[in-house]
């Protein structure tokens, strides 16, 4: 039913024509450059906006994007899950700390030496990580095979061979991190007294009620006996 | 559908175009005619859902628009259309604006890996199951932006319960699919589908099973069970009654649509009815063979397949008509039991939700798992994965032996696990009224 | 693919994100935001082992391994990254990274 198991999103090279593939790159490219944009544009207003849950809706977008360019590059299990963990759960819990918190920043966004921070991070892509990332030679292999044939990809079964085979210790050490941050998260944020402040129903507190009733009726009986 | 324009295209008028334009006009098509099947599949499901309970409420439902009552949907539409949007002033307009748009296009994007029909699969993805759940998580993070943005402590409390009912559900009902993943060793809706073939027992556990389309995992222990679990889960995910916290009319007006109106709404329930047909077709399809089913098997073979290019085209309409309509039935069977949840059950409490899901449900599926692990060793390996003992046995009998022992632990877990269940909240009540005696004794 | 993009413009498209939030985990005076910060830190780090993988060694899984065990450990961090800023909160009634200074000399 299938023909090609390794990667399946990899659908308009299976079917490009060895010859007419200018379109397609340039297509990819365009493609390419969206999802940059969405995904640098994005995280500055992470990083920019006032109001945390903009912020918060924004990094989102930028998760978002970032799992665009995992499917451009072919790693569809990997975008599956970033979606899954980093939308699905992580976003959820940023969510949720900021409705649990209220938000009292004040007129300052920023620390005060924010502009510090800002040399350093623009230092550090301008004068370092640029001139590094295009001063390196990288030894990009050679496609082998015939010209146009899809490439061999390892995909989700190299993935779980590989989780049971030669990553065996490093999966059950995450698994034992996953536990052990489990737990912590619940004795960090555990309060003592929220068992106490539980929320009455309307029953229990018409009950409440009917025995404070009969209460103050009998100490008023017990005053009265006594004079 | 890609084969069929292919064939269309380039063997009956021999045009010749290249693969790239077929795809384009073979994913256009699809997209087109889904997007005009959804939403009246919704319009379907409510007028269903509404002459369904009105029956076993002994009362007559709509039935003025329309012969019956059939095009009410429509009506309330045109209504939905013609109202005014309100927009709160203390509202966070842009964020009020695309949360509904948030909540919506998720359950659009779930259509693209959900199969209708033999060979009829928007796009068989081969991590397809992974897909559908990533993406129904996303819709929380529309319903928490819309509750927040609204400005209203009730849209706020609702969007809370909902977020915090969907994230913890959504862990059975992947727990209980991992099982079936186990068990099938594909991630692929498709293959999900294709393992079900047999008759009571999966011809991919047996061979020489005669293909009926019966082998479906419910007849398993592991499936039984995980059926259960999952459906529980699915009802908790589609916010349906019994756990219909999140929307509790008579605790917070309306949860987290409270402040929207008009066709924004209008979203809210598409999304919502839209969501419980999908999570009735994945439950039909995991567990009940989607399409799977008597005779569609064999009309598939003999159909133009790319296995079988020289096949007839009559047969693909064929098999195609009758995998739909298994599949459709299967999924209306399952709203249908939906509503009736919703006519028997009164609504839990949310402590006693959650409680349901961490402490019952995530157990009873996680022993699942492990007996997914044993069905899988023993109906599956040899020797060679370092299972010599089963070696001699025929495959009847391998799987007889996974049938009893999963069936066994199954059993044992489940009473065992109820007995912890029931005292622990026997316990809890005790305590509950404890804590309220010494209130009063305080007071 | 790897014909039409060249390595270095997914890496510069990493490291900008990269910096941006170091930045804001820098910068940001509220906790969250700091966390938000270097959850962006965190994807543009996974962008980098997946590129890698694709561009370099696509036949072999190293990559994807590492990012998943990167999304676990950036889970585990937000879990107990949040539960500690709710428990600031709680002492502090603000999660304002300079207002929380009591070991302050």
């Amino acid at each position: 039913m299938r023909s090609d198991r390794v990667g399946v999103l990899r659908l308009p090279y299976h079917y490009a024509p060895t010859t007419g593939g200018e379109l397609m790159d340039l297509l990819i490219q365009i493609i390419f450059g969206l999802i940059s944009a969405l995904v640098i544009g994005a995280a500055m207003m992470v990083v920019t906006m006032r109001n945390v849950i903009h912020s918060a809706l924004w990094l989102i977008a930028s998760f978002f994007g970032v799992a665009a360019l995992y499917l451009l590059m072919e790693a569809e299990f990997i975008a599956v899950v970033q979606v899954l963990v980093y939308v699905g759960a992580i976003s959820i819990l940023i969510l949720f700390a900021i409705m649990l918190t209220r938000s009292n920043e004040g007129d300052r966004l920023f620390t005060t030496y924010w502009w510090t921070s800002g040399l350093i991070a623009l230092g550090l892509f301008g004068a370092v990580l640029v001139p590094t990332l295009a001063g390196t030679i990288w030894n990009l292999p050679q496609p082998t095979g015939p010209a146009g044939a899809p490439e061999v990809l390892s995909g989700v079964e190299e993935l779980g061979r590989g989780f049971v085979s030669e990553f065996v210790l490093h999966f059950e050490i995450a698994g034992v991190l996953l536990t052990v941050a489990l737990i912590g998260a619940i004795v960090i944020a555990f309060e003592e007294r929220s068992r106490r402040r539980r929320v009455l129903t309307l029953a229990e507190e018409l009950e409440l009620r009917k025995r404070q009733q009969a209460s103050e009726h009998s100490a008023v009986a017990a005053a009265d006996s006594v004079d | 559908m890609h084969d069929v324009i292919n064939h269309l295209i380039n063997t009956v008028f021999g045009l010749g175009w290249p693969g790239w334009a077929i795809s384009l006009i073979a994913y256009l098509l699809i997209a087109t005619i889904l997007f005009m099947i959804v939403p009246f599949q919704m319009l379907f499901l409510t007028y269903f859902e509404r002459r369904a309970i009105a029956r076993m409420q002994d009362r007559v439902g709509p039935n003025r628009v329309g012969p019956e009552g059939i095009f009410q949907p429509v009506a309330d539409g045109v209504k939905m259309f013609t109202k005014e949007d309100i927009v709160p002033d203390a509202a966070d307009k842009w964020v009020h604006l695309i949360g509904p748009g948030i909540v919506v296009a998720p359950t659009m994007f779930m259509f693209a890996v959900l199969p209708w029909g033999p060979g009829m699969v928007p796009f068989d993805m081969n991590i397809g199951l992974l897909f559908f759940f990533a993406i129904s998580s996303v819709s929380a993070v529309g319903l928490m932006a819309s509750g927040w943005a609204s400005n209203n402590k009730f849209a706020l409390l609702g969007a809370m319960r909902a977020v915090a009912q969907m994230v913890s559900y959504e862990i059975p009902a992947v727990l209980s699919l991992l099982a079936i993943v186990l068990v099938t060793g594909s991630l692929s809706i498709v293959d999900l589908i294709t393992f079900q073939s047999g008759l009571f027992i999966s011809s991919s556990d047996v061979p020489g099973i005669p293909d009926f389309g019966l082998g479906w995992f419910v007849f398993t222990p592991v499936g039984f069970l995980a059926f259960i679990a999952f459906f529980i889960a699915a009802l908790a995910e589609g916010e349906r009654t019994p756990f219909d916290i999140p929307e509790a009319d008579s605790e917070i007006v309306a949860g987290y649509m409270t402040e929207y109106s008009g066709m924004k709404f209008g979203l809210f329930y598409l999304a919502q009815y839209v969501l419980n047909f999908l999570l009735c077709a994945i439950t039909a399809i995991i567990f009940f063979g989607g399409w799977q089913g008597p005779g569609v098997g064999w009309l598939y073979a003999q159909a133009i397949t790319p296995a079988n290019p020289a096949g007839n085209g009559l047969f693909n309409v064929l098999a195609g008509v009758l995998g739909v309509f298994y599949f459709l039935a299967k999924t209306y069977f399952f709203f249908f039991v939906m509503v009736w949840v919703r006519g028997a059950y009164a609504r839990l409490r949310i402590d006693q939700l959650m409680d349901f899901g961490w402490k019952l449900l995530i157990p009873l599926t996680l022993v699942n798992v492990v007996s997914a692990a044993i069905w899988v060793g023993l109906t599956k390996w040899g020797a060679a994965d370092g299972l010599a003992f089963v070696e001699g046995w025929a495959p009847l009998m391998r799987w007889a032996v996974a049938f009893v022992i999963t069936l066994v632990m199954n059993l044992v877990a489940y009473f065992f696990l109820v007995r912890v269940y029931s005292q622990s909240q026997d316990e809890r009540a005790r305590l509950d009224d404890e804590v309220l005696e010494r209130l009063t004794n305080v007071a | 693919m790897t014909r039409a993009i060249p390595l270095e413009a997914v890496l510069v498209v990493a490291a900008a994100l990269f910096c941006i939030g170091l930045f804001g985990a820098l910068s940001r005076r509220n906790l969250i935001g700091v966390l938000m910060g270097i959850e962006l830190m965190l994807n543009s780090v996974n962008i980098n082992l997946v590129a890698f993988w694709r561009y370099l060694e696509p036949r072999f899984i190293t990559g994807p391994t590492f990012v998943i065990f990167v999304i676990t450990v950036a889970a585990a961090e937000a879990a107990v990254g949040l539960a500690m800023i709710i428990t600031i909160y709680r002492s502090w009634n603000t999660i304002n990274a300079d207002s929380v200074d009591s070991l302050k000399g």
